[in-house]
């Protein structure tokens, strides 16, 4: 019986214990220089590629504003920008740029990162520069032998990014017209899988963002255009984009500290950049 | 007069112990609860992908092609990771299970102690390797080597069938063992009075009767494989097309859904949830027929 009320005491320190260690947590969450005078609220709606970095946005800026609101939705780059139009937001999200009958609203352009993908190979592959059509048709599974674009006789095996993602979608539009890619290729969910499963997968080829790139896969040449910051700039390379968060003329109060907020340094380089090309770099 | 006499022994007892199983009542109980939640959570999410694109959309297709600006209008068909699961399963048992029952068979019918002891604790061991691990030593060791040996890119069924037969061996070894040693020692030695070989004893009286015992540990050991994710996901290449051969790439029901989860939303993300519905189907299948298993043996005793 004895043993019996040690256990429950024991319990009890125990839970004890732990209620305090998730309390002291919580606490430490929260009192990172929050600024609690900011009050409002902040919507955006638009492009599935520039959610997922507003959302990192909105759920720190609400960590250091807690009396600010932001809430994030999708929808498609459309979307964002009609929503915009009709004030139901207060930034309209896109990953492309404004159509000609878009414009003359007083939208105001804010750029926050730069999209660069590049078309990747296994190191050993011969192959270093691939037109449009090849590419195309390597990707739609049209083109199924690196000996079809000028390489060794052996077949080729496609790594592509998931459906949901961005960089899936500009690729799809831009280099395959919009098409689907072959149902034989591998899938990945990451720009750093893709990066690894084409550097270690035979024959491989798969496309990741300017950042991703590094040693151990060979960048290849697009329409005999490489894939870099100042080819995108310079538009010479088509496989590139803006991201942009528009707002209805100069944003105002909160709005305008948060778009500040996006654009800062800070979370430039330590979100921003983890896929693109920050605009701190443009 | 002796009632009174039980109570005034009882109720000392009676607070700690009253505490210790009314908690373990509500342990128990937020078990059951969370199998609940989950099942009706699962089923709640499904929905919508059933209402906005139909039914024979996703059970009687094979083409996965979600619309990410316009989820109503995409394809979310469920057959070519079906058909990836049965098919990763089948192989991982196909490797794992003999494995597994010859491995159970050693422990309890030939090891010496000291032997015995030293697998036991490696399948422990085993067990506790998460799945992550098995997934990365796959990708960055058997890929390859399977892309050498079978000319191809190597990852694909045969991939994940190694992965998944390595990974329920344990779950196999352990219910297996456990069959084997409750077969009785009059058998044994009833057997080998009667001149049997330690072979044939093994072969003809120990397995026959320890019989549903084994069935049961190959389909739990099934049911490990059928909903094992990561370990499978890295290997298989989820690509969207049938497996028409065994280094062919493919994917599962856990792959596709981790591979697409990330970022999609209205029905793309529901047709994930019916693919984890179909898989909680599948799992309370395997239950049933360890059930109906089991009642065979009690009935037969």
């Amino acid at each position: 019986m004895r043993s019996g009320k040690r256990w429950i005491l024991g319990g009890a320190l125990l839970l004890a214990a732990l209620l305090t260690v998730v309390g002291l947590a919580g606490c430490g969450n929260s009192s990172t220089t929050s600024d609690q005078n900011l009050t409002g609220k902040v919507s955006l709606s638009g492009s599935t590629t520039v959610l997922p970095p507003a959302s990192e946005a909105a759920s720190q800026f609400m960590d250091i504003h807690p009396g600010v609101q932001v809430s994030v939705q999708g929808g498609g780059s459309s979307v964002g920008i009609t929503q915009l139009s009709q004030g139901l937001v207060d930034i309209g999200m896109s990953s492309r740029e404004l159509k000609s009958e878009e414009q003359n609203q007083g939208f105001l352009d804010h750029k926050i990162a730069l999209d660069v993908i590049v078309v990747v190979a296994n190191p050993g592959m011969t192959v270093d520069d691939l037109t449009k059509d090849q590419v195309k048709g390597i990707f739609t599974g049209q083109l199924t032998n690196w000996k079809d674009v000028g390489g060794a006789d052996a077949p080729i095996t496609v790594v592509v990014r998931d459906k949901a993602s961005g960089t899936r979608e500009m690729f799809d539009e831009k280099a395959l017209d919009s098409q689907d890619s072959t149902t034989a290729a591998i899938e990945a969910n990451s720009n750093g899988i893709v990066r690894q499963t084409v550097a270690s997968t035979r024959n491989a080829i798969g496309y990741i963002s300017l950042g991703y790139l590094d040693g151990t896969v060979k960048a290849l040449k697009y329409n005999s255009v490489e894939g870099s910051k100042d080819t995108a700039l310079a538009k010479t390379y088509p496989l590139s984009r803006f991201l942009h968060m528009f707002t209805k003329g100069e944003p105002q109060g909160v709005v305008g500290v948060f778009i500040d907020f996006v654009l800062s340094e800070r979370f430039q380089n330590d979100v921003v950049a983890r896929e693109y090309i920050p605009a701190t770099e443009l | 007069m002796t009632r009174r006499d039980a109570a005034a022994v009882a109720k000392p007892a009676l607070n700690s112990e009253w505490i210790v199983r009314k908690t373990l009542f509500v342990f128990a109980m937020t078990t059951v609860l969370g199998i609940i939640l989950v099942i009706f959570f699962v089923a709640r999410e499904s929905i919508p992908a059933l209402r906005q694109v139909g039914w024979s959309n996703i059970f009687l297709s094979a083409t996965w092609n979600p619309n990410v600006s316009n989820p109503a209008t995409g394809h979310y068909g469920l057959l070519v990771p079906l058909a990836g699961t049965l098919a990763a399963t089948l192989g991982g048992i196909i490797i794992g299970g003999p494995l597994a029952i010859g491995t159970a068979i050693f422990l309890t019918q030939i090891a010496p102690p000291r032997t015995g002891k030293l697998v036991v604790r490696g399948i422990e061991l085993l067990a506790g390797i998460p799945s992550v691990i098995f997934g990365w030593i796959g990708l960055v060791v058997l890929v390859p080597m399977l892309a050498r040996v079978t000319n191809t890119q190597g990852y694909g069924i045969l991939a994940a069938s190694f992965i998944l037969g390595i990974m329920i061996i344990p779950t196999v070894t352990t219910i297996a063992k456990d069959a084997l040693e409750t077969v009785p020692e009059e058998y044994k030695q009833a057997s080998f009075g009667m001149g049997a070989t330690r072979w044939q004893t093994i072969y003809k009286v120990i397995l026959p009767s320890a019989k549903e015992g084994l069935l049961v540990a190959l389909i739990l050991g099934i049911g490990r494989a059928i909903g094992e994710t990561m370990a499978v996901q890295l290997v298989i290449g989820n690509a969207r097309q049938f497996p028409n051969s065994l280094t062919s790439v493919t994917s599962t029901l856990t792959s596709r859904i981790v591979t697409d989860m990330g970022e999609s939303t209205g029905a793309f993300r529901s047709a994930l949830f019916v693919q984890g519905l179909v898989l909680l189907i599948m799992a309370m299948v395997i239950i049933l027929l360890i059930r109906l298993v089991t009642r065979k043996t009690v009935k037969a005793a």
